[in-house]
This record gives structure tokens, sequence and C-alpha cells, in this order.
């Protein structure tokens, strides 16, 4: 009894399961065709932003550094070097 | 029989005035083939199966068609435009949608020559709407019926076309469908009419370039036959119109694709200009579109030693990009390799995002010199020699680190990590005397015996040694040291004990320098040093290394302090570079001496000014 009702349950709900999966997984992947053919320049630019500050937006983190002896890896490593200079 | 066709009659002769106009864009409007058609298409095409019924009213419907052309005298007639209007016919008279495989053959077949028609040199232009309506119906075809096999896996199956040849490369729907329309775009980059060639505009067939060139790209990216695409580049790049005098949407979606073809071939800033510059040029409000450049954008970007800034992840196209990118940056920026070799490693869930965009590799090996970086800065921090502050312009050392502490610092982190643990005294049983000391990789099986070399010469082997290789190490005949061949005694080893150890017959030309030999760094040492010669031969860290008494030293830093000098920074390291070469293979830029469009165009190599550009497609 109990095996005929998960029999019939598994079946449909899984083929759906199995269709859709890699649809929904590469739906996102297709670089889909634009609405319109062309535009002037002005569209592709940031509305608010760009207008604000002359479209030089920080968009990329040159800087990156981390020169922060705090951080909890950091630290751990500082005690590490001391111990080992310590031993000899 | 003009009486019993009268929708038919009607529709060729509508045919025949749009060819006559060169009306291209209406002939395409009336060429449809997708359902649902209207009641007028399905009214012609009960005509067509009453009158010319398939078969044997083939003939006689060619006949009609070829009246569609205007008979000039003799040379030109355009045949394959008759062709072509009759195997529409047919395919609205005879397609079966319920067998998805004999559709898509079908409609192959009508776009290949819809092809055929479009290499007229006189009458080709024509049809160029069409091919492109064409191109796409079958590649949306090819594409759905590759993401859902099962739709015509009954088929296959019927048919006996599964598995069949299996030593043949197997060409999918969406492959078959690329070559198609690559048949079509060099249709269309060939076009001698008018001015051809990079000096030239988009006018006749060429204004299709990148339509068919942008089709063809994703049936080739969908099918994964990047390689296929060269040749495309390469003749867009010897043939092509400027790209800036296309309209916008072909500009964005083939620096998109073009971007993505560099990035997968490692070369990054070509990728880079590509792909910022579709960025630039997309509308704002094309949001998946935007989400997809940036997806590569971004990537391009961490290899070159530059992250989005907050500002950047903010936006709304970049939702859901932060929480794949935000990881990664802090494991470079913290320089725990082990963690951020575990995080993009096969098996874990961080990994199948990356893989599935096809970026996992670039950033799993692009990355990881960033991570070193990070990770011998840290530990200069912490351990090394910052320079000597008090001397008031008198000469003392230069900073330095001594890579013994970097052993230390690896060491340390393997443990932490929970790996084995390295041992630098020789003496000593070693849990790892071979391969990387960085790192600890499982064994691959091959090589399982390596670990105790000893015991696979055990007797025991012997026998299954003999009759893996008895015909080798134990022959029935052998050459002697005469230059005769002699027969051999079964199962004797010719050459002696395969095992059998020469170590004190062996010459060593190394006797003389033993005492060299205590001196010899650890594998450990080794690798650190191997590491950071090619962060200092990539130029991402600055100072030199010394051998005996290994250091890693950093002179000149007095100015600008021991950091800055020894780790400068590594966008500006790499795009300096980089950017000594900023041409772009495969994109076509206005020649310097521009015809057209003024000096605007061009402008520090970047196309960004296009207010001159006509659209093209206007005849």
């Amino acid at each position: 009894m109990s095996n005929s009702t998960t029999q019939n349950k598994a079946e449909p709900s899984d083929q759906p399961q199995q269709q859709k999966k890699p649809q929904v997984l590469e739906e996102d992947d297709e670089f889909e065709d634009f609405p319109v053919e062309d535009w002037p320049q002005e569209e592709a630019e940031q509305a608010a932003g760009s207008a604000a500050n002359g479209g030089s937006e920080h968009l990329w983190e040159e800087s990156w550094d981390d020169d922060d002896a705090a951080e909890d890896f950091s630290k751990q490593l500082k005690e590490e070097l001391k111990k080992v200079e310590a031993s000899h | 029989m003009a009486g019993q066709t009268p929708i038919l009659d009607q529709f060729l002769r509508s045919i025949t005035d749009l060819v006559q106009n060169r009306d291209g864009a209406k002939l395409q409007d009336f060429l449809q083939i997708e359902p649902p058609l209207s009641d007028i298409y399905q009214q012609m095409i009960q005509e067509l199966r009453q009158r010319y019924p398939s078969p044997q009213g083939d003939n006689g419907l060619l006949q009609r068609c070829e009246g569609l052309v205007p008979r000039t005298k003799g040379s030109s007639s355009w045949m394959a435009f008759p062709t072509f209007m009759k195997l529409y016919f047919a395919f609205l008279r005879d397609v079966n949608v319920d067998n998805l495989l004999e559709t898509y053959n079908r409609l192959r077949g009508l776009l290949n020559q819809c092809v055929m028609a479009l290499g007229d040199s006189q009458m080709g232009v024509i049809v160029l709407p069409t091919v492109l309506y064409l191109s796409k119906v079958l590649a949306k075809l090819a594409m759905g019926l590759d993401r859902r096999p099962e739709l015509i896996a009954h088929i296959l199956r019927s048919e006996g076309l599964v598995d069949r040849e299996e030593n043949i490369e197997k060409v999918t729907l969406v492959e078959q469908s690329a070559n198609v329309v690559r048949e079509a775009f060099i249709k269309c980059l060939t076009d001698r009419s008018g001015t051809p060639g990079p000096h030239g505009k988009p006018e006749g067939k060429r204004i299709g370039i990148y339509l068919m060139a942008n089709l063809c790209l994703k049936l080739l990216f969908q099918c994964g036959k990047l390689r296929n695409a060269e040749q495309m580049f390469a003749s867009i790049s010897a043939q092509s119109p400027p790209l800036a005098h296309f309209p916008a949407s072909q500009r964005v979606t083939y620096l998109y694709y073009l971007g993505r073809y560099l990035f997968s071939n490692n070369l990054f800033y070509p990728a880079l200009i590509a792909l910022q510059s579709a960025y630039d040029q997309c509308h704002r409000q094309a949001l998946s579109q935007r989400h997809l450049i940036l997806t590569y954008l971004i990537p391009c970007n961490i290899i070159m030693g530059r992250f989005p800034s907050q500002t950047l992840l903010q936006r709304p196209e970049a939702r859901g990009l932060a929480e794949h990118f935000e990881p990664l940056r802090r494991l470079i920026i913290r320089g725990d390799y082990i963690a951020f070799r575990q995080h993009l490693s096969l098996g874990s869930s961080n990994a199948q995002w990356f893989s599935r965009k096809g970026v996992l590799l670039a950033l799993r090996n692009r990355c990881e010199i960033l991570v070193w970086r990070s990770f011998c800065r840290r530990v200069f921090i912490e351990g090394g020699f910052h320079g000597d502050t008090q001397a008031n312009g008198q000469r003392g050392p230069p900073p330095y680190l001594y890579l013994q502490k970097l052993a230390v610092a690896t060491r340390w982190l393997r443990s932490k990590h929970g790996q084995l643990p390295i041992n630098d005294n020789s003496n000593s049983i070693m849990a790892q005397d071979y391969g990387s000391q960085t790192i600890s990789e499982p064994t691959d099986p091959d090589y399982a015996d390596l670990e105790d070399p000893n015991r696979a010469t055990a007797s025991d082997a012997d026998q299954s040694i003999l009759e893996k290789y008895g015909d080798y190490i134990a022959p029935e005949s052998f050459f002697g040291e005469g230059g005769h061949l002699q027969e051999n005694v079964p199962g004797h080893l010719v050459d002696g004990d395969p095992d059998a150890d020469f170590d004190d017959l062996e010459l060593d030309p190394y006797a003389d320098i033993d005492d060299l030999e205590a001196d010899q760094p650890s594998l450990l040492m080794r690798e650190i040093e191997s590491i950071l010669s090619s962060l200092l031969t990539q130029g991402l860290m600055r100072g030199y290394l010394t051998h005996r008494n290994p250091r890693f030293a950093i002179p000149g830093a007095r100015l600008r302090g021991a950091l800055p000098t020894g780790f400068p920074n590594v966008w500006q390291t790499i795009s300096a570079r980089e950017k000594e070469d900023s041409s772009v293979p495969g994109w076509v830029r206005p020649p310097p001496r521009t015809t057209f469009g003024g000096p605007a165009m061009v402008s520090g190599g970047r196309v960004v000014n296009l207010s001159g550009a006509r659209p093209v497609g206007v005849q």
C-alpha cells in the first residue's frame, strides 16, 4: 500500500522537476535580444549617479590591501611567528 | 487553374511586387512560419494541400514560383529564390510540429536555401531580413531541443539514430544551426557592393554582419564550440566595417560575446576592454543583459587586481553577484591560500556557480598568485624587518623578510586547516616527501605505491610483474652482447632482477660536493622560493631574493616605505603592462584617418562618441 502511493507520488512530481531544473538553470545565462535596436549613449548611462558626479562613479576598488593587524587571521599569524621565534 | 487557389495567387502576386520593389522587410513579414498562423495562412495551406499535394505537386509549385523573379536577359535570373519559395510553401503544407526533429530538419533546409538566395550579388540583399528571421526561429528551436532533449529522444530512438557511429564526433542540432547561420554571416561579410572592408560603411548585405555573427556566437556558446568562432573573429577583423557604425543593440551583443571569447582564451585585458565597453553602451534599463555582462566583467577585473566597489554591487543589475564575488574578495585579501583553494575546489558548492558560468578555472588558476602575494605581505607585516627608522639618513640594511618565517607561516596554515604536517628535517620520516609542500593533495591512485616504495617490490609481486611484462623482461630470445640472437631459458630475466639495486655501481657526478648537501634547502623552502620568484617576475612584488640565508629584500624603500615598495598595487602593475597594447582582436575600430564621423569617432583608442554615426539599415 505505502509502496504504491510513493510510486504514484514520485512519478508525476519527479518528471517535471527533472525537466524544469536545467531550464531554470540555463535560462538566465542567455543573452536576450534587446527590445529596441538602437539608442543614444545617454540612455546607456546611469541616470541620477552620472549626472551628479560627471559619470565618474567609483566602480572598481583598486587599493584593497589589508593592513589591519587586528584581523583574526593576522593576530593568529603574529602569535605563531612569535612562538617559533621564542623557541629558537 | 488560377481560380482554384485565389489566396495563393494573391500571395504570389504580392511577393512578386515586393521582390520588384526590393522590399526585404515586408517580404519577411509575408513569409511567416511560426505557429499560430493567422486564418489567411491556414486557408492558403488548405489550397496548397488540395492543388499541390506532396510530393507530386512539388513540380507544379516550383513552376508557379519561377514566375516570382524578373526574367532578365539570360544571365542572372536568381533561380535560388523560386526554389526557396517552393520550399517555403512545402514547409507550410507538410510541417508536422508533433515531430520536432523533422520540423527542425525542414526548417534548416529552408534556411539553407534562403542563404543560397542571399548569395546573389544583385538580389540577395532582399532576403536578408528573411534569413535573419528564419535563423532566429531555427536557433530558438535548436536551443530549445538542446535544453529539453527528451522532446525528441523517442524519435531518435525509433529512427535508430541513437549511438550511431560513436567514433565520429557528434554534431549537435545547435552546432548544425550555427554552421548554417555562419554561411549567412559570410555572405553578409563578403558583400562586395559599395566600399567593402574596414573603410566601408555598412550597406547592402553588410548591414547584416553583426546580426548574423551575434546569432552564430549565441549558438556556438550554447553548444560549447567556441573554437569555431575563431575564424569568424579573424574574418571580421579583416573585412568588416567599424563596429561603431552599427546600432547599439548589435554593438553591445557583439562586444559581450567577443569579451567572453577573449576571456576564455585567457586574454583578460582585451576581454575587459570589450566587456567594459559593452557595459557602458548597454541600455540602462536592460538589466538582464547588464547582469550577464557584469558576470564576466567582474572576474576579468578580479584577475587583473580590481574588485567591484559597493557602488557597483548595489546596482540593480548586480543583484545576486555580491554573494559570489565578495567571499572570493575576502579570501584573496586575507591570503589564506588553502581556504581559497577549498573555496574553489570542484566539490565545493561555491565553485558550482563559477563553473556554470565558465569562469571557475580562470579564477582558480589566475587568482591564487594574488592570494600568495597577500599571504607574503601579511607575513612581512608581522614578521619582517621594516627598515631602521631611527637611522636618520644613515645607511642601514633594506627591509627584508626571512623566508624561514614564510615556512613557519605555511606550516601553521596547514595545521590550521588540519592538513598533515610537513617536516623540514631530512633525517626524520616525512609525512610528505614529494610533491607540493605548501598544500596537501590526495594521492593519485596511480602513484599510491610511492607512499612506501619498498612494499611494491616484495617478491609476491614478481609473478604479476612477469605476467604483465614477461614478453619484455623474459623474452623467448634476445640479442646478446656480441649482437647475436640467443635463445632464452623460459622465465629467465634477461636483464636480471628489475628491482635490483645498482646504486653502488652508479657514477655519482656530485660525489665531491657532499658537504653542500647539508646546506640543501628543504623542499618547502625551495617551493617558497619558486613562488616568490614568480611573484617577483610578474611584478606583483618588488625586490630581490637571496638564496643563502634565504631572504626577500626590498631595496629603495626609504622614500615610499617598505610595504608600497615591496608590494606594489596589483591593478596598477598589471594594467600598466597590458596598456601597452590596447587593441582588441575582433573589434574593428574606425581607421585613424576616418572619412566619416570626423575625429570625434576616435578617442584614445576607445569608441565612445556615436552621435555622428548614422543608423544602418536605412536605404
